[in-house]
């Protein structure tokens, strides 16, 4: 018992700048502590941490950072879908809110240095692996090539798409995309996204690659089965997982999975790790 | 550790001493029937506290980690918000706090001081309290049916983790202090010295209590966390013990041991919202439902299965350095489907061990 134990509850206040829609029912919210020592503090955090926001009156939830720390701005991106993010939805830029972090592990991105990396993301799985493709292009000599698989149902909810242009057009970096459902528009790819390993001209090194997997339940099984099919070893497949929490710090117990708390634990682990954890995921 | 002896006429006299330097001192009292429950005492009630009783089922933990606590408060004011935390930590004394509860609030120590974060409000209130262990000697009243301290190695006399230890002696008690603040207590003259004759008796008492605590079946507590640790047990198993689950969390906010919080915000006033922390239980079917409805663990008997596994897991009793169960009994007493802790650890003991049989 110290005398300097602090507050780990207490959210800090925090300004809304700026909304920008992203596909139906997600947008991303740039914002910034009111105070500037706290912000500065704050960005510190690593690829895969998450913060927890409040809205007082309603309650807090946690999200995914999608910024890399190298990034200027810090920013959430949030699809609407409950009560909190519901809430959030409806504050005007200058209105203010509060955020409490950043927690949980994070991508040991040191770790993958001289690795391919490979993201496959499906939908909104996006946001948390937008981090680590920055923070990776911004630290681009330490890797390898970079491939990113994104997939989501229709071309209308593929997002972060001036970045994936972007990204798309540097050096080394290979990407490629797919959907479920077509529209008279789309040229590209249709199928889940794990077919698109399978393409013509598409190679995963898949030994001296790192695979960041990203996606709804259903998704992440059959990527999973495809890529320890190609031979991926399970140390080398990474994925972040979200849960209902309270606290964010290991004491609500509502994020426990097996024997972690996706909160202090996670929210970052290899499939490996996932598969000891001994309850589904 | 120092041990004095005292009158049993004088033991209410320790509860004087501690309201006297300003403890808020909690007592149990009997109500009607079993019903049994911890006070603030007063001048009106002093004289109504029992020494020997059952176990209130409503454990003390709530002095440390209340039932609802509130954590902080927000204000909206012309476009700003001001966010500050409200503490409360009284100054209090448990007296008579049993052991089993006592091993309680050690585990919850653990648990909410010992890891990578550490609770402000938990530390606040933990440090203002102090605690005043009785040791269960009473057969008749103390010693329940359900009680199986004996087995999860936590009483009936607790080893340390108590300010002071009262022990019924016959027509005295023993007082032994666990801390400086209880060595503090035993200076007041109603204490004298104790002789070999009370250490003889202690041992006798405690030797001769063994023989009163029915429930034989519970002593494969490290049968069933092998098992468990292990995964040993069968899928069938925890359906067996799912099928039996109300669902109604009874167990969990009984036990000295649970942990689980919710967090929730509520009005006070226009400008005004207080955010509070209520238990929360594991049994309940939204416990780790996700915005959007998505559970991932739709099944009763995969949340019965966490409660078991949490408590149960050699794992967590490694990362806590205690067992997430004290051998109180309640979770059993007040589990309308017979699935409390006793009765889960022979379920999983028997089942396992036929299955290796087999």
């Amino acid at each position: 018992m110290s005398a300097a134990t602090q507050n780990v509850y207490l959210p800090k206040p925090a300004v809304l700048q700026r909304v920008l829609p992203e596909i139906p029912e997600v947008k991303t919210f740039y914002w910034h502590f009111e105070d500037a020592t706290q912000q500065q503090e704050f960005h510190k955090f690593r690829p895969g941490q998450f913060a927890q926001i409040s809205l007082f009156g309603v309650g807090e939830f946690p999200a995914s950072l999608p910024s890399s720390p190298g990034e200027e701005e810090t920013f959430f991106t949030i699809r609407k879908v409950g009560s909190c993010t519901g809430e959030l939805d409806k504050l005007q830029p200058g209105q203010k809110f509060a955020v409490r972090g950043p927690y949980g592990n994070g991508f040991p991105m040191e770790d993958y240095y001289g690795r391919d990396l490979v993201f496959v993301a499906g939908g909104i799985g996006m946001i948390p692996l937008r981090s680590c493709i920055v923070y990776a292009l911004e630290h681009r000599k330490y890797y390898d090539r970079i491939q990113i698989f994104y997939g989501a149902k229709t071309p209308q909810e593929l997002m972060y798409m001036p970045n994936l242009r972007e990204w798309g057009q540097s050096a080394g970096v290979e990407c490629y995309l797919t959907v479920d459902r077509a529209d008279a528009n789309w040229k590209g790819h249709v199928g889940v996204v794990g077919s698109l390993f399978t393409q013509p001209g598409v190679s995963v090194a898949v030994a001296n690659s790192t695979v960041f997997v990203c996606g709804p339940p259903v998704m992440f099984r059959f990527v999973i089965r495809d890529l320890l099919a190609m031979g991926c070893a399970e140390k080398n497949i990474v994925s972040t997982l979200e849960r209902y929490m309270k606290c964010g710090v290991g004491k609500c117990g509502h994020c426990c999975i097996g024997m972690a708390y996706v909160c202090v634990d996670g929210p970052v682990f290899t499939y490996e790790q996932i598969k000891k954890l001994g309850e589904e995921i | 550790m120092k041990a004095r002896v005292l009158a049993k006429s004088d033991v209410l006299a320790v509860v004087d001493l501690l309201r006297e330097q300003g403890y808020e001192v909690l007592a149990p009292f009997c109500g009607r029937g079993r019903d049994t429950y911890f006070d603030t005492v007063t001048d009106a009630n002093r004289d109504h506290i029992q020494i020997h009783l059952p176990n209130p089922y409503y454990p003390p933990k709530r002095f440390v980690f209340p039932h609802i606590e509130r954590l902080m408060k927000a204000e909206r004011n012309n476009g700003d918000l001001r966010i500050e935390p409200t503490y409360e930590a009284p100054k209090r004394a448990i007296f008579g706090i049993r052991s089993c509860d006592l091993a309680g609030i050690y585990h919850l120590d653990r648990f909410f001081l010992g890891r990578e974060f550490s609770d402000i409000y938990y530390e606040k209130r933990r440090r203002n309290l102090l605690l005043v262990n009785l040791v269960c000697t009473d057969p008749e009243r103390d010693i329940g049916k359900e009680c199986f301290c004996m087995c999860a190695d936590t009483g009936p006399a607790a080893r340390d983790h108590f300010d002071l230890q009262l022990m019924d002696l016959g027509n005295e008690f023993m007082a032994v202090a666990g801390t400086p603040a209880g060595e503090a207590l035993l200076a007041n003259p109603i204490f004298r010295k104790g002789t070999e004759e009370h250490v003889a008796r202690r041992r006798e008492t405690l030797e001769h209590l063994r023989t009163h605590f029915e429930s034989t079946m519970t002593s494969w507590f490290s049968a069933a966390v092998r098992y468990v640790s292990q995964g040993k047990v069968t899928e069938k198993t925890w359906e067996e013990i799912g099928q039996r689950c109300l669902e109604c969390g009874g167990c969990t906010y009984v036990c000295p041991a649970c942990t689980c919080f919710t967090v929730t915000d509520r009005q006070v006033s226009a400008t005004e919202v207080e955010r509070v922390r209520v238990w929360d239980s594991c049994a309940l079917g939204g416990f780790t439902r996700m915005a959007g409805g998505f559970n991932p663990r739709r099944a009763v008997h995969d949340r019965r299965n966490r409660r078991f596994f949490r408590k149960l897991s050699h794992y967590f009793i490694q990362r806590e350095l205690s067992m997430a169960c004290v051998g109180c009994g309640r979770c059993a007493a007040v589990c309308h489907g017979e699935i409390g802790m006793p009765t889960v650890v022979e379920m999983i003991r028997r089942a396992t061990a036929e299955a290796e049989a087999k």
